[in-house]
């Protein structure tokens, strides 16, 4: 009879890897929507609305913009995921995770960070008219 | 003498089927993904239908995670086993970006226009384009959410014909009387018959 270990290996390795394989084809083939990822929303412009001397409200945008966040958000996502594999793939200690630089965390949080300050930005400080 | 057969004992068998039924399971769910059964064309888009740089860095962390300690599980060399520790750096970084996720569901959840779902749109390309005489124009229409929505195309104003399943829109062969020198396409999405745009033909 054959290895059962061998198998289940080889299950499981061919379901990740088509598994991967396919969210990545449809990823690239717009099957799995990408549409403005890299854009953000302003939701507000903060104009006020004037009717007879009183504001009755503010204007809405909703107009896309380019997001540099988000840009930078990908780039070091990508970096990072890609740098990791290739650690994991070449480690010379199998059986174990490989050490992650320790300057890691602080780049991706500050990545997210200033993503995360992006969307705020464009989605409360301008509905809130910005700096009074 | 009669030599004895090495029978499988229950134990094995059992493992068998369970291997089985686990292949079964995974190339079901895997043809499932691939004919679109399961469907994950908003795998990463958020309830308006914009996509989502947070989920996205979730799946790809997500792979690299998965297929790391697949690796990290089957490399050693006395067999298959889990790993004793997982770093600290790791698990910091699902948590920054399980955390980037959910701040960035409340930032969204501050404004309800962003929780709505957008309608379709159409949007015809060119939009005011300047045709000869005698001469043709194809159209192009963008079903945002939609994009292999079916539209309807017309000539609500003007002269020329329009291809009412392509586009295709052909000029009159000469001014008409008295003169009339635009045309007004319109593109209606079938699907969504209030998702409609128009274009403006300037005719030289």
């Amino acid at each position: 009879m054959p290895d059962i270990t061998a198998i289940i290996t080889s299950e499981v390795e061919i379901f990740l890897l088509a598994l991967f394989g396919i969210i990545a084809m449809q990823l690239l083939t717009g099957e799995i929507s990408t549409k403005n990822l890299l854009y953000g929303r302003k939701n507000d412009t903060g104009e006020p609305i004037v009717q007879a001397g009183v504001v009755k409200g503010r204007k809405r945008d909703d107009t896309l913009y380019f997001s540099p966040e988000r840009v930078q958000l990908l780039i070091f996502t990508l970096g990072a995921a890609f740098y990791y594999l290739t650690q994991v793939l070449n480690n010379p200690n199998p059986g174990t995770f490989p050490p992650l630089p320790q300057s890691w965390p602080a780049v991706i949080g500050g990545s997210n960070a200033v993503f995360l300050g992006g969307k705020a930005y464009s989605r409360i400080w301008k509905r809130n008219g910005g700096l009074k | 003498m009669i030599e004895a057969i090495a029978m499988p004992s229950a134990a094995m068998l059992s493992e068998y089927l369970i291997c089985v039924l686990i292949s079964g399971l995974g190339i079901a769910i895997l043809w499932m993904v691939f004919t679109g059964t399961i469907d994950l064309s908003r795998l990463i888009t958020e309830a308006n239908g914009d996509a989502s740089m947070a989920r996205f860095q979730f799946l790809v962390f997500t792979f690299v995670i998965s297929l790391s300690l697949f690796v990290v599980i089957v490399s050693p060399k006395d067999g298959p086993k889990l790993p004793e520790t997982i770093p600290g750096g790791i698990l910091t970084l699902l948590g920054i970006s399980g955390s980037s996720y959910a701040v960035g569901k409340a930032i969204q959840f501050s404004d309800p226009a962003s929780l709505e779902e957008r309608p379709v749109t159409v949007t015809i390309t060119p939009a005011k384009p300047i045709v000869r005489y005698k001469e043709t124009q194809q159209f192009h229409a963008e079903v945002t959410r939609k994009p292999d929505a079916k539209v309807h195309w017309a000539v609500i104003a003007g002269s020329g014909t329009i291809d009412e399943d392509t586009g295709l829109y052909k000029a009159p062969d000469a001014p008409a009387t008295p003169p009339a020198p635009h045309a007004t396409i319109q593109a209606t999405c079938v699907d969504y018959p209030e998702a409609s745009d128009i274009a403006v033909v300037t005719l030289t």
